[in-house]
């Protein structure tokens, strides 16, 4: 088994410090990484390795929780502990602030583009998620709404694949799903199941179904009911556990191959596959198809699937290293 | 599981976190007599704490508690008063004054006046299928039953706010070259506003406040003021309640620049809500609507003869009638109707005055948090187009306050447009024609313009530091 999953290569990517989180560019040429020494750092293929391309300092007076890239590719926002959300705009010779969004009363923990790139959505301590409108022209950022639906610390924010429907995982054990509604936001959705702290929240390509990465060591797959209209019932069709040692703290649905990694507090990497099922209708199934027990020196906090090329999978962790993966999904599976 | 202490632990990053704000840091001193034995605590049934000495005698323990006053000193909590025990502003300490004034000797006895905000009677005459002034009669009704003795409201204030509002703005556009503070104006007769610009954004935000004191507190300096004065009573002889829309007001009325120091007493004694109302109405078992009305009280004595409201919506209308009055002093142009202009969302609006296609007046309606947010950031920026800008907390403004009455059986937006239809109702009146108010300014207030008027209308703002906690010390 630990031969589906191969180290590639691992770089020191956050040196004294710990790395947070990882973000691949829309192309995939680009890694973006980020960590508590303040930094978010750009790296590009070289050769068979790694290099980086940039570093961007000065930006936050504190630990750098989040990055993520716009849609179009060509802006990096990045969530801070200074409870700002800096967003960065790309040129030839690097990156330069084009604007700091502020409004969080306290730690912001992550950011995140809609997929048409006209959105963004943060989220704090403060147990807020707001959803920001872009100005691309003026290089600004409208605040339009703040949600208050969760009763605690908003870990993570997340956009549907394709349409504009926010998903946000807490420590209040829920996860919430959020909409317009005529001229402001609404919590449509509250997934409930988990019995600690959900850390992170990843939307599988369909957009159907969502899978959610718990303090519970738990991962729950969430599948979207028969509906009618607007209205939306989720049901938690998959529950995974007894795989993971500690908290997890991340998690990843590949498009490309429907795989599942999760980043563990027990230092883990693991891929899961969902097994075919044997008739319709049998229930939901994912087996543990690859892990790797010491894929850093400590806590795991991200993993990231490269958006062109399947398999190549990135992590990050506590020993502020970047290791890339190759996940070759075992035979017989 | 690594074989040393997980990151979380190393002291280096303790400093990473900023220093939670939802931390009260007010010390709640208890007086304890130093004993060398261990005390030991006895909890009762009823929840009550009792010290219990090595006699066995015990002695009931305060239980801690914290004021408004307390809270607005520090910047570790909330503004919304919704979640602080409010000891001594709700309907219940209410009930006890009047209890007490029931027992008391007659030169000891308070006067009771209570002032009714037209919104909070809009939201009592939606929830009991009452005309607004059924609903003000038979309140008038309920309310001296209950020992209460005036009953006004503060329409009749409003007008002194606006008054003072438009006075304030035409000075401030007249000095904008030299003072570079002086606009945008902003509104301030929202508390909820007023203290999270405070708390969140001080002296950057302060200037541009108008120092008018809001309709609540006009009342309350005319109430223990000009009345107590006709009454030849000194102010803390007046026990004065103001019916309000939402539970910020408590904050407001709290606030050390409404308290007289010379008569150690509130212009403001207590503050309940229309909720509050409506569980006094069932406390006693009754029901408004089998009330007889009684006639309406006004400060000045004369009997009401209709009930008035003012032009601009549901929470004051302060740009409406800033705007017609700056319009006319400013450029002579008299303004018939006022066109509003939709921005991002229905609580952000513009108001603008143009002539030849030169923009003469750029005013907006900013009500509820993400607009808020969203002005503050471009004056930051130096990208506020507006001359002035009435902020509301609450979406939708006042009409939809936190203490207004929730209707059954109706989807909110059709409850509060029931709300709204009710209050519009009225014949709006004009401040400037209303001789009441034209007779106090004249024979109380030393004049329109005059200094007194200036002080005892208007009032201050104070920028709240960040409290330093045990968290925020540098390791």
């Amino acid at each position: 088994m630990p031969e589906a999953l191969s180290l590639l290569c691992r770089i020191s990517a956050h040196p004294e410090s710990r790395c947070w989180a990882l973000a691949w560019s829309p192309s995939g040429a680009l890694l973006a990484s980020c960590g508590g020494d303040r930094t978010v750092r750009v790296w590009g293929r070289e050769g068979s390795g790694w290099a980086c391309r940039a570093v961007l300092a000065d930006g936050h007076q504190r630990t750098v929780r989040r990055v993520a890239w716009s849609p179009c590719g060509h802006f990096l926002a990045s969530a801070s502990f200074d409870g700002t959300t800096c967003v960065w705009r790309r040129h030839e010779h690097g990156f330069e602030v084009v604007a700091s969004l502020e409004g969080h009363e306290n730690e912001v923990k992550s950011v995140a583009w809609a997929p048409s790139g006209a959105l963004l959505a943060t989220c704090s301590r403060d147990k807020s998620v707001w959803v920001w409108e872009v100005d691309e022209e003026e290089q600004e950022f409208e605040c339009v709404s703040v949600l208050s639906a969760h009763s605690q610390d908003v870990k993570h924010v997340v956009w549907h694949p394709s349409q504009e429907l926010l998903a946000s995982a807490s420590y209040d054990d829920t996860v919430r799903l959020y909409r317009e509604d005529e001229d402001d936001w609404v919590c449509c959705a509250t997934l409930e199941g988990h019995t600690s702290t959900v850390w992170a929240v990843a939307w599988e390509r369909s957009g159907q179904r969502l899978v959610s990465c718990s303090d519970d060591r738990t991962l729950r797959v969430w599948q979207r009911a028969q509906g009618h209209g607007s209205e939306h019932s989720w049901q938690c069709v998959c529950t995974l556990s007894g795989y993971h040692g500690r908290s997890i703290y991340d998690v990843a649905w590949c498009h490309l191959t429907g795989a599942v990694a999760t980043a563990c507090g027990d230092d883990a990497v693991r891929v899961f596959e969902e097994v075919a099922p044997a008739s319709p209708g049998s229930p939901v199934t994912f087996c543990l198809a690859a892990q790797v027990p010491r894929a850093h020196a400590q806590d795991a906090n991200g993993v990231a699937w490269h958006p062109r090329e399947p398999g190549l999978l990135a992590s990050c962790g506590d020993d502020g290293t970047v290791a890339f993966w190759r996940y070759q999904r075992p035979d017989g599976l | 599981m690594a074989a040393r202490f997980s990151a979380a632990l190393q002291l280096t990053e303790l400093d990473d976190f900023i220093a939670p704000a939802q931390e009260c840091i007010k010390p709640v001193k208890v007086q304890k007599n130093p004993t060398k034995a261990a005390a030991r605590i006895r909890i009762e049934a009823d929840g009550s704490y009792f010290q219990v000495n090595q006699d066995g005698e015990a002695e009931k323990l305060e239980k801690a508690k914290i004021t408004l006053n307390d809270c607005l000193a520090c910047s570790g909590c909330i503004t919304s008063a919704e979640t602080v025990l409010v000891r001594q502003q709700s309907h219940e300490e209410l009930c006890k004054v009047l209890a007490l004034n029931k027992a008391a000797a007659a030169h000891e006895q308070k006067l009771v006046v209570v002032s009714v905000s037209p919104q909070s009677r809009a939201s009592l005459a939606a929830r009991c299928k009452l005309g607004l002034l059924e609903t003000a009669q038979k309140l008038t009704t309920f309310l001296k039953g209950l020992g209460v003795h005036h009953v006004f409201d503060t329409t009749f204030s409003r007008n002194f706010s606006l008054l003072e509002s438009q006075q304030e703005f035409v000075r401030r556009f007249h000095k904008q070259a030299e003072d570079k503070k002086a606009l945008p104006m902003l509104a301030s007769a929202c508390p909820g506003w007023i203290c999270y610009a405070e708390k969140t954004h001080g002296s950057f935000i302060i200037p541009h406040i108008s120092t008018t004191k809001s309709p609540q507190q006009v009342m309350g300096s005319l109430v223990k003021g000009y009345f107590a004065e006709q009454q030849h009573l000194p102010p803390d002889r007046i026990y004065h309640v103001t019916v309000m829309p939402c539970y910020d007001k408590k904050l407001e009325a709290s606030r050390p620049d409404f308290f007289s120091q010379e008569y150690q007493t509130r212009d403001v004694d207590c503050v309940i809500t229309t909720g509050e109302v409506l569980k006094l109405l069932e406390q006693e078992g009754v029901s408004l609507s089998d009330l007889d009305p009684a006639p309406l009280d006004t400060m000045l004595g004369r009997a009401a003869e209709e009930l008035s409201s003012h032009r601009g919506g549901g929470s004051g209308g302060y740009l409406e009638h800033i705007f017609r009055h700056a319009a006319r002093e400013l450029f002579g142009v008299h303004v018939a109707s006022i066109h509003y202009k939709p921005l991002r969302n229905k609580d952000f609006q513009e108001v603008t005055l143009e002539r030849d296609g030169e923009v003469l007046l750029q005013f907006a309606l900013a009500y509820g948090f993400r607009n808020i947010q969203n002005l503050v950031q471009k004056l930051k920026r130096g990208k506020c187009p507006y001359h002035y800008v009435e902020v509301m907390a609450c979406p939708s403004g006042c009409l939809n306050g936190g203490g207004q009455i929730k209707l059954e059986g109706e989807s909110s937006k059709e409850e509060l447009q029931q709300v709204e239809r009710l209050y519009e109702s009225l014949r709006a009146e004009i401040p400037e024609e209303n001789q009441a108010v034209r007779e106090l300014y004249e024979h109380w207030l030393g004049g329109w313009g005059s200094d007194r008027a200036l002080q005892v209308l208007h009032t201050q703002y104070h920028a709240v530091e960040r409290a330093s906690s045990a968290l925020s010390i540098k390791w």
